[in-house]
């Protein structure tokens, strides 16, 4: 199904009240990031950033991987989906491991991590309170920073078999169940936000520390990353830290941003994936290797509000998953960059200043083929004579078969009417 | 002043009244307006549907010798600028073009009735007409402040759901959006809903009429050209 049907099948059971709780963040966001008089300028810098990096990406991932194995982590560079997979199991292979506790990585989703452990018999415990909602109902995350948002407290309480709708009490459970996990898990896995070239560390930002626990408990700590995390030094990561957290939820920093060198009671892996990144610098889509995930564009995207995360498909919903999407399966996805009204509201949000307006016009191009009805009618344009002849043409056409051309309008709103005369009449 | 009028395709074909009133506005005041007969479309449909088009340039062509162009659409202004054009900085949507360059304000104070204004997304995103919510601006309104008086705004601004093509491909969601939106300005207690851009207006409207609500829909320059000339009978 395409982006439309399900939107419209989500809207009916759960639109208004995902609008809202979204609507709710969007204005906390707003709030907060008002609290930080220099914010347009620190976007300004974030952007400046980012565009260094990925004009530097090569000599940044060189630089990152001298660093962080002086640090002592293991550092594994896998070029796509497959060797990222390959590479962790056969890490987890070394310790034999039977159970892994992960916490957020959109990456691991990318590369369809879950699913090949489970295959080669590792269980994966997804730990963010969301996650392990979105795994236990058997779905995909639907926001990539609230990734349950779409559930409800009643949904909740009933894959844990409660009575009790309670959303702390059902939190307290879901702690309790996931504590044993951390316990006796082999391996931790994770994703990192930034990884810090100069110092070859990787920063992880979590709200329920959970993470940190993956971290630090098992003996073995894999974290999978995406190259175009990486920003050059510490300052640098300070203006993303600010960012970050107020921009997606309106809070003033992650409850928890850790910062990974050497692991001191066992191993560190970082496994550094480019899975068509490289490619994209080369491409005219590469100011979405920018975005360092922060989800502000899905919350604020009046479309995405209304329909759903999951109607988009894509691991990425939302804006930055319309350009994302097409980019990995044009065909599948070639609806996206249409689920827009190119209000740019993503744009106006958007921490590291992602032309979205633009990309997304350039991104209809790259999915469309020449429409020959279109066609026709841009050429008529070029002479008015013409186009006065083709606009006479639409004008006797009978209103039943405006509508049906035009069924999607004229199922839900009054058609203009049509004036006898128009201004300029050649 | 050299000036020229653009007259977007739509508003020729769908509601040529705009542009008459527009051209009187500017008439009015002083200015010597000419409008370039052999103008259609300045492109906007094409480069949204992802289809190849040429029309930007021809339109540089039509309108190039001018000083200004002014246009009573925000999306048409906000498509030309965003292109590499020597077009691109001299054209205004009209109320821009009031506020910056002919320095209006007030001009429909004395309105007869409560108007909610309606800021399209072309208008304070693009255009930056006004401050959008998302930024850490200081608030202004341009339109507002042209037009004077008490008018009131919807408390979310966010996009009305039109989208040009969205609005054929996703009919549905577009409609819903359209409909929060047309909730959000009637409950602001505004007599007559207005905007810059007659596409949002036209897919208000569409949705007013079909669900029955009593609402009276104007673009601004019926507004404006009301408030100068008064109501034509
Ligand atoms: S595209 Fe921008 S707003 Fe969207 S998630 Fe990325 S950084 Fe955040």
């Amino acid at each position: 199904m395409k982006h439309y049907e399900l939107a419209v099948k989500f809207y009916k059971e759960k639109g208004p009240r995902h609008d809202k709780s979204l609507w709710t963040i969007r204005q906390k966001r707003d709030k907060a990031i008002k609290e930080v008089p220099e914010w347009e300028s620190l976007r300004v810098q974030a952007s400046e950033i980012k565009d260094y990096v990925i004009e530097n990406l090569q000599d940044l991932v060189d630089e990152f991987i001298k660093n962080a194995k002086n640090a002592g982590i293991e550092v594994v560079f896998a070029k796509d989906a497959q060797e990222h997979n390959q590479t962790v199991l056969k890490y987890l292979k070394e310790i034999n491991a039977k159970k892994v506790v992960k916490s957020k990585s959109m990456l691991t989703e990318e590369c369809g991590l879950n699913e090949f452990l489970e295959k080669n018999g590792i269980e994966v415990i997804d730990t963010d309170l969301g996650e392990r909602i979105v795994q236990l109902r058997g779905e995909k995350p639907s926001h990539i920073v609230l990734p349950a948002i779409h559930t409800t407290k009643e949904d909740v309480a009933e894959i844990l078999g409660e009575e009790n709708t309670d959303p702390t009490y059902l939190t307290h459970k879901m702690r309790e169940l996931l504590r044993k996990e951390f316990l006796s898990a082999d391996a931790g896995l994770s994703g990192a936000n930034f990884l810090v070239a100069d110092k070859g560390w990787a920063v992880v930002c979590t709200n329920e520390g959970n993470a940190d626990l993956g971290a630090v408990l098992p003996p073995l700590h894999i974290i999978s990353v995406g190259v175009e995390k990486l920003v050059p030094n510490m300052n640098d990561l300070g203006v993303f830290l600010r960012m970050l957290a107020r921009n997606a939820t309106g809070q003033k920093i992650t409850t928890y941003t850790s910062i990974f060198g050497k692991k001191e009671n066992g191993k560190r892996v970082i496994v550094l994936v480019d899975n068509g990144r490289f490619e994209r610098l080369n491409s005219e889509f590469k100011e979405t290797l920018k975005c360092i995930r922060c989800s502000a564009c899905l919350t604020t995207c009046p479309v995405f509000r209304r329909s759903g995360g999951h109607a988009y498909r894509y691991v990425i919903p939302g804006p930055i998953g319309s350009l994302l999407a097409p980019l990995s399966d044009k065909e599948k996805y070639k609806d996206l960059p249409f689920a827009c009204t190119l209000c740019s509201s993503c744009e106006m949000v958007c921490p590291v200043k992602i032309p979205f307006s633009k990309q997304l016009v350039k991104m209809r191009e790259y999915v469309t083929k020449e429409n020959i009805a279109l066609k026709l009618a841009e050429k008529s344009m070029h002479h008015p004579q013409a186009f006065k002849l083709f606009s006479t043409i639409l004008r006797l056409t009978p209103k039943p078969v405006l509508k049906t051309a035009l069924k999607e309008w004229s199922r839900y709103k009054a058609l203009p009417k049509i004036p006898k005369k128009r201004f300029i009449s050649l | 002043m050299k000036i020229a009028l653009h007259v977007p395709c739509y508003i020729n074909e769908l509601n040529p009244e705009i542009a008459r009133k527009t051209l009187l506005i500017l008439r009015h005041f002083g200015l010597n307006v000419s409008v370039p007969k052999n103008q259609t479309c300045c492109g906007q449909p094409f480069i949204n549907s992802g289809q190849p088009t040429t029309l930007p340039e021809q339109f540089n062509e039509i309108f190039k010798d001018y000083e200004y162009i002014v246009s009573p659409s925000s999306s048409c202004t906000s498509t030309i600028r965003s292109q590499e054009l020597e077009v691109s900085k001299k054209m205004y949507e009209l109320c821009e073009f009031l506020h910056d360059i002919l320095q209006v304000r007030d001009i429909a104070k004395n309105y007869p009735k409560k108007i909610a204004l309606h800021n399209s997304c072309h208008s304070i995103r693009h255009l930056l007409e006004g401050a959008p919510s998302e930024l850490n601006i200081p608030y202004f309104n341009k339109v507002k402040k042209v037009l004077g008086g008490e008018i009131v705004e919807a408390k979310r601004d966010e996009c009305c759901g039109f989208g040009g093509v969205f609005s054929v491909k996703e009919g549905f969601i577009s409609y819903v959006m359209g409909r929060s939106k047309l909730d959000d300005l009637i409950s602001t207690g505004g007599e007559v809903i207005t905007g810059v851009d007659f596409s949002c207006l036209m897919h208000l409207k569409g949705i007013a009429e079909k669900d029955g609500d009593d609402i009276e829909i104007k673009h601004i320059s019926e507004i404006i050209y009301e408030s100068i000339f008064g109501e034509e009978k």
